[in-house]
């Protein structure tokens, strides 16, 4: 739950809809390099190579082509989940129940995938339509309560994170469970050929990531371009002067909720189809809080975010593939990412310490 | 010197803000004894000036002298207290769950052993008040005084100290006329009688005429001259502060008023505390007059225009908009129904102050098939020039329409505001305290628009706290007090002080 607490903390400091300014993304860069090197002290600490040991990291995310592979697969998962949290959070609402939504979007792609007799193309469209459907209605129920009864939408969708999974993890073990040998906790395993297909040999990227790529550009041009994009950014900014300006602020937020679950329910979808070709209770762990701390860092800008998803999937791959090959263990990656984490939460705090200070020096200097 | 003695000079003081020359070498000397009015626009530097007086900023160059004494590097409020200086700034930092005593000795409450002597307190703001001649019960708490009076604390609490230099920021913007007439009142007893000097710090010329001795007009950050009250007029003064000549013509021009656009019958609501704020209010405003709304702050303005505009549900009553019954309906769907409005608070709902200008100047716009494809794709290029338009046409000075419109001067934004509302060519027109903190170039401007929005045929619905402004712009004006009309009146068949008397609570028609 790590990765829980710290997304919760950041959530406090970092505030919606900000412009990627240019010095932000310069003291991002900062931050970066700065992990890095205190990463590179510990593994001194440690008695590693710190060069060889970032060669290696290096080499395990896009080394070859599968690494290749396997760093794009966690990018679409990264990327999609991050922008479902820049949709709510663009139009104001934080939904922290993305991991529910996007188990609840497994669960209904993995049934209708294995129950629905049709061809093959019509078993994804359906199971995706399906996910989709089941991850926004699930954001639609603490988006009403918000719009609604003004219940703080942030508790609610956490809670609402235990009960899809318990609940999946029910249906898994319960009436849904497989008849298949060897199959401990699982749904039946759904049609063969709906099923995306490998374009990297033995990596985990598969046709999924055309999916992906066509959700994000949807998301993108949503946010970016179009006019409800425009609507939900000053609704996020300042929500009266959205509703004194005639904009819906109620029925926007709840529709970027729904949508925000709907993209959750998505990552389930292609995950099943992907990856486990059936559902298994762990389709995901915490996926969502790790795409929420990227679209946290990034400001919610939906460029920034996809960038970002592949800047820490490489991260991720590239740091089990440096366990295996240079011994230093994986978690070193988790402090690189605590560490840019860390700073780019201080980093207005910090920013504004620097200008003061520079100020204050030239004042000296004059007077 | 020759006829007084001099008590403060500022010698070449520059004040340097980031990419802001706020002070640019300003020499000033203020004589003992006189009432010295600063005068300029917003961001003239007028506020600056006084802070560094009184030590909440240090000058970037320059020399401050308090009774040719040098302040230091380390000038401080306290360290100006001590050679006599105080400062009443514009908003009152009064307790208000404290008596009046308490809130003078704040910080230097006379004890008995380790507790607040009650009695010593009274005596001695007692005595303090009979000094100076301001009168003030020290047993009130603070919270049920009148502004006036918690003015007149502020002013007890600067004077605790025994200062001889008293500098007050904008002290009459929240008065009653009848409460202005009394600081002036008490300003000129603390001179006479004590041999004070008052720095006043204003932006309304009238009150610069009334009561100052001598009066120092300063126009971006540049002290522009320095003229004895009694040889100068508004008009030069006013063309100084600009930099060029004023008009004040009459924008007026009489003509009949048409059919009812704006209709408010026995309006009812709660504010924000729910406590009544209005208790029936009516009034209607025809096609193509201004009514101007007067009252004290706080009597119920904010909540009337609020509910006109659908942004808070009335309780009760009726709100009719060309004919229609829009009671508690949307912001959006009184829009539709013929409304613009002008919210008194700029910063939190008249804009967003984080997005651009074009962003800002869209709103409203954005389903037009001008600037949206299908109801879908906004077509931001057609947004941005129409924009770049609007900023011509309403002389919004900007570097570019992607910039954010919080980073605007006040009057910019202001002008975005009234750009973006007036271009909707909405029947009714409701307008709230549209030139407040806004210089006297966009006042005018603002004021001009307003008008030819009625001359072309517009509802004008006019809330404001500035008496110049209603005067000047309404055909009929209302008095509002406590959340009830109290009058209504021709505009051209009353005076400022008759209007006062029925801001506070004086009704135009007693019941027998």
């Amino acid at each position: 739950m790590t990765g829980f607490w710290q997304a919760l903390r950041a959530l406090a400091r970092l505030k919606p809809n900000q412009r990627l300014t240019r010095d932000y993304l310069a003291s991002l860069a900062l931050a970066v390099l700065l992990a890095f090197a205190v990463g590179a002290a510990v593994m001194l600490l440690c008695g590693h190579d710190p060069l060889a040991s970032y060669a290696a990291l290096f080499d395990g995310a896009l080394g070859r082509p599968r690494a290749i592979g396997n760093t794009l697969a966690k990018t679409v998962t990264l990327c999609l989940t991050g922008l479902a949290m820049s949709l709510a959070a663009k139009a104001g609402v934080f939904n922290v129940g993305g991991e529910g939504q996007l188990y609840l979007g497994a669960m209904a792609a993995a049934v209708v995938g294995a129950r629905l007799d049709a061809s093959a193309w019509v078993v994804t469209l359906a199971s995706l339509a399906a996910a989709m459907l089941a991850g926004g209605l699930y954001a639609f129920l603490p988006g009403v309560m918000k719009v609604r009864w003004k219940v703080d939408e942030v508790i609610t969708t956490i809670m609402l994170n235990s009960v899809a999974i318990y609940f999946c993890s029910y249906l898994a073990n319960g009436p849904l469970k497989t008849a298949e040998r060897g199959i401990a906790t699982g749904t039946d395993s759904i049609l063969p050929q709906a099923a995306f297909s490998s374009l990297i040999p033995l990596s985990n990227l598969t046709t999924a990531v055309f999916y992906a790529a066509a959700a994000a550009l949807v998301i993108w041009y949503l946010m970016s371009r179009s006019r409800v994009g425009f609507e939900m950014k000053l609704t996020g900014e300042n929500d009266r002067f959205a509703r004194y300006g005639g904009i819906s602020t109620g029925r926007l937020m709840l529709w970027a909720m729904v949508m925000s679950g709907a993209v959750c329910g998505l990552v389930g979808m292609l995950e099943i189809f992907g990856l486990h070709k059936r559902f298994l209770t762990t389709v995901s762990s915490e996926f969502y809080f790790d795409g929420m701390l990227v679209a946290m860092i990034m400001r919610y800008q939906p460029l920034g975010v996809i960038l970002m998803s592949f800047f820490f999937a490489a991260l991720d791959i590239g740091g089990k593939s440096m366990e295996l090959s240079a011994g230093v263990s994986s978690e070193l990656i988790l402090i690189v990412q605590s560490i840019i984490i860390f700073f780019m939460a201080a980093e207005g705090g910090v920013r504004k310490a620097l200008g003061e200070r520079a100020l204050r020096r030239a004042g000296r200097r004059r007077a | 010197m020759s006829e007084a003695t001099e008590i403060i000079r500022f010698e070449r003081v520059s004040k340097q803000y980031p990419g802001v020359l706020a002070n640019d070498c300003v020499s000033l000397s203020v004589r003992q004894g006189e009432v010295f009015a600063l005068v300029g626009e917003n961001g003239a530097g007028k506020s600056t000036l006084m802070n560094l007086l009184y030590g909440l900023q240090a000058p970037t160059s320059g020399e401050i002298f308090i009774k040719g004494r040098k302040t230091g590097p380390q000038h401080s409020p306290q360290a100006a207290m001590r050679m006599g200086v105080s400062m009443v700034h514009q908003h009152f930092k009064l307790v208000p769950g404290f008596t009046v005593a308490q809130n003078v000795l704040l910080g230097m409450e006379p004890r008995r052993g380790p507790f607040y002597d009650q009695r010593r307190a009274q005596e001695r703001v007692r005595e303090l008040s009979e000094e100076y001649g301001l009168k003030v019960n020290p047993s009130d708490v603070a919270r049920d005084l009148s502004v006036g009076l918690q003015q007149r604390v502020e002013i007890l609490k600067a004077l605790r100290t025994g200062a001889d230099v008293l500098v007050l920021d904008e002290p009459t913007a929240v008065l009653t006329p009848q409460e202005t007439e009394e600081l002036f009142e008490v300003i000129r007893r603390v001179v006479a009688r004590r041999g004070m000097t008052v720095i006043l710090i204003t932006h309304k010329l009238p009150e610069v005429m009334r009561v100052s001795d001598r009066v120092g007009v300063m126009r971006r950050g540049r002290l522009e001259r320095v003229l004895e009250t009694a040889q100068t007029s508004e008009r030069e003064i006013a063309s100084l502060m600009v930099g060029r000549e004023v008009l004040f013509d009459e924008l007026r021009t009489a003509q009949p008023a048409g059919e009812t656009v704006l209709e408010v019958s026995s309006l009812r609501a709660y504010n924000d505390r729910m406590l009544p704020a209005l208790r029936g209010v009516s009034l209607s405003v025809r096609a193509g007059e201004i009514v101007g709304v007067c009252g004290v702050e706080g009597n119920g303005q904010t909540e009337l225009a609020e509910c006109v505009a659908g942004m808070r549900a009335p309780s009760g009553g009726q709100v009719r908009l060309s004919g229609r019954d829009v009671t508690g309906q949307s912001p959006r769907a009184i829009r539709r129904a013929g409304l613009s409005y002008i919210p008194e608070d700029r910063m939190s709902m008249g804009m967003d102050a984080k997005a651009s200008v074009w962003e800002n100047l869209l709103l409203g716009k954005q389903r037009d098939g001008a600037f949206c494809l299908g109801g879908i794709h906004l077509r931001r290029g057609r947004v941005r020039r129409y924009a770049k338009e609007l900023s011509r046409a309403y002389d919004i000075r900007l570097s570019d329409v992607d910039e954010p419109a919080g980073a605007l001067s006040g009057g910019n934004m202001q002008k975005v505001v009234v750009a973006r509302e007036f271009s909707f060519d909405s029947p009714a027109l409701l307008v709230c305290q549209p030139t407040r903190g806004v210089d006297i170039g966009a006042t005018e401007f603002i004021h001009r628009h307003i008008l030819q929005k009625r001359n072309q045929g517009c509802a004008v619905l006019l809330i404001s706290a500035d008496l110049d402004e209603l005067f000047r712009l309404s055909d009929r004006l209302v008095t509002l007090f406590e959340g009830e009309v109290t009058g209504c009146f021709d505009a051209g068949s009353i005076s400022r002080e008759e209007i006062g008397y029925y801001m506070t609570g004086n009704r135009e028609v007693k019941a027998p």
